[in-house]
Order: C-alpha cells, then sequence, then structure tokens
C-alpha cells in the first residue's frame, strides 16, 4: 500500500529540462476522456506545485538485493534556472529532501541542477537523518570510463592524448582533471571564471602536470583529441575540431550537437550513463514520461550513484560540496556498480545508439 | 449608483475591491451554512458542538468583512446561489445530509480553506492598513482551523489508509472541480453572479494581483494540505492533473 510509511532505501531529487516533458507527464496521466492541456495551462498550476514523490523505482543486483526508492519531482520550473530564481529554486529543493526525510529514505541524490544546495554550507540539514549526495562521483566514473572504452575501440592512446575538459573547475570537471591528470599527455581546461582556471592550472603544474588553460574555448578545441563537456550552459560553440575527435558530452541541457560547427569525422557520446542489467521498473508506470534513451535500463550517474550506495548499504554523503571527488572514491564506486550489475551504458546520442561503441570491451 | 469614496484611488480599485470583498464574503457565509447544516444532521454530541463553533468562527469572519465594507462605502453583492457557490454548497450539503462529518470537514477545511488562506494572504499582502489587517488576520484563523482539521483527517487515514484515499479521492472530483473551473483564466462555467459586471479577474492587476498566480499559489496550499495529512504526491499529483484548467 502507497500511504504507509515504509523504509525507503533511497530517494531521487531531480527536475525537467523543459516544459515540454512535464506537459507530455501531465497529459498522460490525465484520463483519456478529457481533453490534453496545452503547456500554458499546465505551467499556470504546475509551476507552483511543490514538490512531490511521482513514482516508487525498484532494482535488482547481480547478487539478487533489491533496493527501493522514490523519485520526488522538485517542479523547479526548467525556464528558470538562472541566478535570478535562485532563492526560490533553492527553496524547492529544500523542500524536496524534506519530504524524502519525511517518506523515510535513508539517502538522496540530487540530480541536475538541485545538487547546488550541497556545493556550499550543509548546516541546515545537520539535523535531519537522511545522507545526501550529488551522485557526481559515479557520474564522473561512468564519464571516464566512457572515454577509456572509447579509446580502446578508437585504438587510441589516452597516454598520447590532449583532454579537453569544458568545465574544469566544476565539481565533476574537476573530478575528471583529477583523475586524468596522471594518465594523459596533456589538459587542456576550460571555464569563464580566469582566476579559478588559473589558480587550477597554477596548482596542477605544481604537481607536474602539462596543462593549458584558456577562458576561450576556441583555442583549445584544434588541440584537443578528446573533449569532456561538464558545463551546464547553453552557449557553448565548438568549432575546429581535429578529425575523429571524441566528444563525451555529459552537461545539461543536452544541446551540444547543435552547437559543433563541424559535423563530420566527430564521435560525440552522451556521458555519464550507466545501464541496469538486473531490474529496473518504476511503479506506476511512468517510464514512458520519463524515459527517453535509445537503449532500455539506461540511467545518469547521478541517479546510479545513490543505487548503488543503497545496494552497498553505505548510507553516507558519499558525493557533497565541490572539489572533493578523489579517484579512489571513483574507482571505489565504480567497482561496486559492476559488482551489482550496474555497467556503463552503451554508447548513444540524440541520433540513437553509436553502433561502432557498442560492442563490451 | 457606485460611489467612489475618498478611501480608493480610482474607481477600477474600487470595483475589484468591492468585488474581492464580496466573494469573501459569500465565502465565508457559505462556510457559516456549511456548518450550520452539518450540525443539524449529525448525531455524536462532540462533533454538533464542534460544527456550531465552526459556523460561529466563519460568522465572525463574514461580519468583519462587512463591517469594513460597510465603513469604505464598498459595492458589495452578497450570493451564495451563483453558479460556483450554489454548487459547491450542493456538494457539501450530499455529505452533511449522509452525516458525513470526515467528508464535510475535507470539503470545508481543506480544499475552501486552502484556498481561503491562500487567497486572503494574497490580498492582504497588496491591500493597505485595515484591509491587509484584516485579511492576513482572518487567514491566520482560517490557517488554524485547517491544521486542526488536518490532524483529524491524518488519524482517520491512519485507520484506513486505501479507503481514506478513495473517498478523498471522489471528493476531491467533486469539489474540486468546481474550485477549480471557478478559478480559472477564464470561468470556464459562466459568471460568478458575484462580481459586478465582468468578472474581477481581468480587472486584479488593478490591485496588483493576478489570478494565475493566486490559483497557483492557491492549489499549491491545497496539495500542501493533502501532503499534511498523509496523501501519497503519487495521488495528489494524479488529482490535480486531472482537474479542468
Ligand atoms: N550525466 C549525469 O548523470 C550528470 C550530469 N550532470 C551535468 O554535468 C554538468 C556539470 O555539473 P557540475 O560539475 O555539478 O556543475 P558545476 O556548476 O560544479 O560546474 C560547472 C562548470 O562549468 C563551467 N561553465 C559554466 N558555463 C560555462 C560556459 N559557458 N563555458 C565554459 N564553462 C562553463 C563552470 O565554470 P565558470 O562558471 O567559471 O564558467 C564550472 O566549471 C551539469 O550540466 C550537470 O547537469 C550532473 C550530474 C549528473
Ligand atoms: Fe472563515
Ligand atoms: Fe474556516
Amino acid at each position: 500500500m502507497d500511504s504507509k510509511s515504509t523504509s525507503l532505501d533511497f530517494a531521487i531529487i531531480g527536475h525537467q529540462e523543459s516544459w515540454q516533458s512535464i506537459t507530455s507527464f501531465i497529459n498522460g496521466i490525465r484520463n483519456a476522456s478529457i481533453e490534453p492541456l496545452p503547456v500554458d495551462k499546465i505551467k499556470d498550476v504546475f509551476g507552483f506545485m511543490p514538490p512531490r514523490d511521482l513514482f516508487k523505482i525498484t532494482l535488482k543486483s547481480k547478487t539478487g538485493n533489491e533496493v527501493n526508492g522514490v523519485f520526488i519531482e522538485t517542479f523547479i520550473d526548467p525556464d528558470k534556472l538562472s541566478a535570478r530564481y535562485l532563492k526560490t529554486n533553492i527553496s524547492k529543493v529544500k523542500k524536496a529532501i524534506s519530504l524524502a526525510s519525511k517518506l523515510n529514505a535513508k539517502l538522496a541524490t540530487l540530480g541536475g541542477f538541485t545538487s547546488i544546495v550541497l556545493e556550499g554550507s550543509r548546516n541546515e540539514f545537520k539535523d535531519i537523518s537522511i545522507k545526501l549526495t550529488t551522485g557526481n562521483t559515479l557520474t564522473a566514473g561512468f564519464i571516464l570510463k566512457g572515454i577509456e572504452h572509447a579509446c580502446v575501440q578508437y585504438d587510441i592512446r589516452l597516454e598520447e592524448s590532449n583532454v579537453l575538459i569544458i568545465g574544469a573547475t566544476g565539481d565533476i570537471g574537476l573530478a575528471c582533471t583529477h583523475y586524468l591528470k596522471q594518465k594523459v599527455s596533456t589538459l587542456l581546461l576550460n571555464a569563464r571564471n580566469q582566476r579559478r582556471l588559473e589558480t587550477l592550472a597554477t596548482s596542477l603544474r605544481n604537481e607536474g602536470v602539462n596543462v593549458f588553460c584558456d577562458t576561450n574555448l576556441e583555442s583549445l578545441v584544434p588541440k584537443a583529441d578528446i573533449i569532456i563537456a561538464v558545463a551546464s550552459s547553453k552557449d557553448i560553440l565548438i568549432g575546429n575540431t581535429k578529425n575523429n575527435v571524441i566528444i563525451c558530452d555529459a552537461g545539461y541541457p543536452k544541446n551540444l550537437e547543435n552547437r559543433l560547427l563541424k559535423k563530420e569525422d566527430i564521435i560525440l557520446f552522451h556521458g555519464g550513463m550507466g545501464i541496469i542489467n538486473y531490474g529496473y521498473t518504476f511503479s506506476p508506470n511512468y517510464k514512458p514520461f520519463f524515459y527517453n534513451y535509445p537503449v532500455d535500463n539506461v540511467a545518469h550517474g547521478c541517479v546510479l550513484e545513490a543505487v548503488i550506495l543503497a545496494f552497498e548499504k553505505k548510507y553516507e554523503n558519499y558525493s557533497v560540496g565541490k572539489g572533493n571527488i578523489t579517484p579512489e572514491a571513483i574507482s571505489n564506486i565504480y567497482q561496486w556498480a559492476l559488482k551489482h550489475g550496474v555497467e556503463l551504458a552503451p554508447f548513444y546520442n540524440s541520433k540513437g545508439l553509436c553502433k561502432l561503441f557498442n560492442t563490451k570491451v | 449608483m457606485e460611489t467612489l469614496t475618498n478611501n480608493f484611488k480610482s474607481i477600477e480599485e474600487f470595483q475589484v475591491i468591492s468585488d474581492v470583498f464580496s466573494q469573501a464574503i459569500t465565502g465565508e457565509l457559505i462556510g457559516m451554512s456549511n456548518f450550520a447544516s452539518l450540525s443539524g444532521t449529525i448525531e455524536d454530541p462532540f462533533e454538533k458542538m464542534e460544527a456550531i463553533e465552526h459556523a460561529n468562527g466563519e460568522r465572525q469572519h463574514a461580519e468583519g468583512f462587512m463591517a469594513y465594507a460597510k465603513k469604505t462605502g464598498l459595492n458589495i453583492n452578497i450570493n451564495l446561489n451563483g453558479s460556483y457557490w450554489g454548487r459547491i454548497r450542493d456538494v457539501f450539503l450530499s455529505y452533511a445530509n449522509k452525516n458525513d462529518f470526515i467528508a464535510c470537514l475535507m470539503i470545508q477545511e481543506v480544499m475552501l480553506e486552502a484556498f481561503a488562506v491562500s487567497m486572503y494572504t494574497d490580498v492582504g499582502r497588496v491591500l493597505e492598513d485595515e484591509a491587509q489587517k484584516l485579511f492576513l488576520s482572518i487567514a491566520e484563523e482560517e490557517k488554524e482551523h485547517m491544521d486542526h482539521s488536518t490532524e483529524i483527517l491524518r488519524s482517520e487515514l491512519k485507520k484506513n489508509p486505501d479507503d481514506f484515499i478513495r473517498k478523498i479521492e471522489i471528493i476531491h472530483y467533486e469539489c474540486m472541480t468546481i474550485l477549480s473551473e471557478f478559478s480559472a483564466r477564464t470561468d470556464l462555467s459562466g459568471h460568478c453572479g458575484v462580481c459586478h459586471g465582468d468578472c474581477m479577474k481581468n480587472s486584479l492587476h488593478h490591485i496588483g494581483l493576478d489570478v494565475v498566480t493566486m490559483r497557483g499559489n492557491a492549489l499549491a496550499l491545497y496539495a500542501e494540505a493533502l501532503d499534511n495529512i498523509g496523501i501519497p504526491g503519487e495521488k495528489s499529483v494524479l488529482w490535480i492533473a486531472n482537474l479542468p484548467a
């Protein structure tokens, strides 16, 4: 029964990328006998809606264990993600966290924009027993394993490659930077804030890492063999790429494919994703509304981080703050994921599966 | 003939504030009548007394609004039989006639009160001085009614969650459909019979309000009220998604 307060292993706190997806969900759950609503009428109501648990999720591990969670939609307005609306959005995330706690979830992962509340001080959450994570460690793990996997497939030597990280000073960008710094020929780092970028580059140089940084993307792109895009921005433009450059697009909004000035000789996949091999179900089955990947049983690294921690019964604040993700933490969670039958997702992009990549190493 | 007293900046403001007070008074009188009807049908002495006490509370709210309206010369129209208020009253009476205290509480103290608390708060924030105090203090009292009833409903849910949720779902569609039509951008079931001339919804900007925000806030408070009772979010989102908009 749904109203019993049985304990939940995890909660996923998220938001939608566009009003279109909220609209298709709302119209999808409206009775077939009443007319579907236009997007403006849906905004009139759901633009104000407080966070709500929408469906339950059950996952099975390779070990036979099962974990149960819930998806909490924050109803953050997808058109209002900018700094101007920060206060309203943060208050929605906080309400979602209290809801997760009220639902007796042991751990909540904060997907997409919602992870912002874990970047700074967490004082206000110190009185609640629920553990919180951004899910960025496993996201970084899937991004990096994706890159390693692609290198094997394409016979590219990572240690001889120049790797460009767009969004290098962000949490995931930093995790990728530190993981790759001893494994590649040169790191090319990009973000908009020059001071933060320089500080990072200087500390890397002091460790003997070969690094270039620039706030101007154009000057870095032509040197890159591999590009990891982990900035949350609509304004990135990628031109002048090397032939057969590998691009892992792990940022949101997902629009990088439309931001490439040259589309030939580019291998682009959506990164940071994992696949669940032993069972992944929603109840009610809202998958048709919330699931739009070309392969079944794929999920974001940030979502899967909570799942893996639940499988491992490690209810802890696994990824919090900014710049705290270590290569060890990445390796650990990735190994646990494999143990439970959760692997790197097959490569795909907006056109569908990338066939070349689809074989396992 | 409408007369503009010096309490108002413009004729438009006078008219819209008159309509706002007319709706508030009508709503309070509906609440008063609802509880008065309930007190006549229920047997349980405790519930009977509760109902009378509630009815009296709503009467005092109506009197408060009326006194202000009289003092400032507002043009008040009271109509308990308009197309929305009348239907709401009918739904309530159908449960009062069945001695269904819980259903009546749900309609009056959760559904209607969520709208009252939210809308009075929005109105209170934009009006000034005494009118502001009046709306905000009544909103505060209505909020207490909501909280009090929420406790009763929460324990009722615990007794038999499945049956309770099924029952609330039926009441939701009966009552919230009317409130949803009433508060939509355009009246979905014709004129309310309370506002003068066209519906005040199109004139709310004269006092710095808009109907979309007021309705959005009210439905949000209703959703939170359902949460507080213990209705799963999965249900409330479905129920709200299925309302007319
Ligand atoms: N696939 C998955 O499972 C997941 C994906 N993500 C996505 O990954 C991305 C990064 O997340 P996270 O690291 O937490 O975010 P952060 O906010 O910590 O970092 C964002 C980084 O991008 C930089 N940036 C922002 N705009 C631009 C721009 N126009 N050009 C270049 N750099 C820019 C920022 O630096 P500056 O401000 O100086 O430019 C910063 O370095 C997000 O888009 C997020 O949605 C997150 C979690 C899971
Ligand atoms: Fe009242
Ligand atoms: Fe009341």
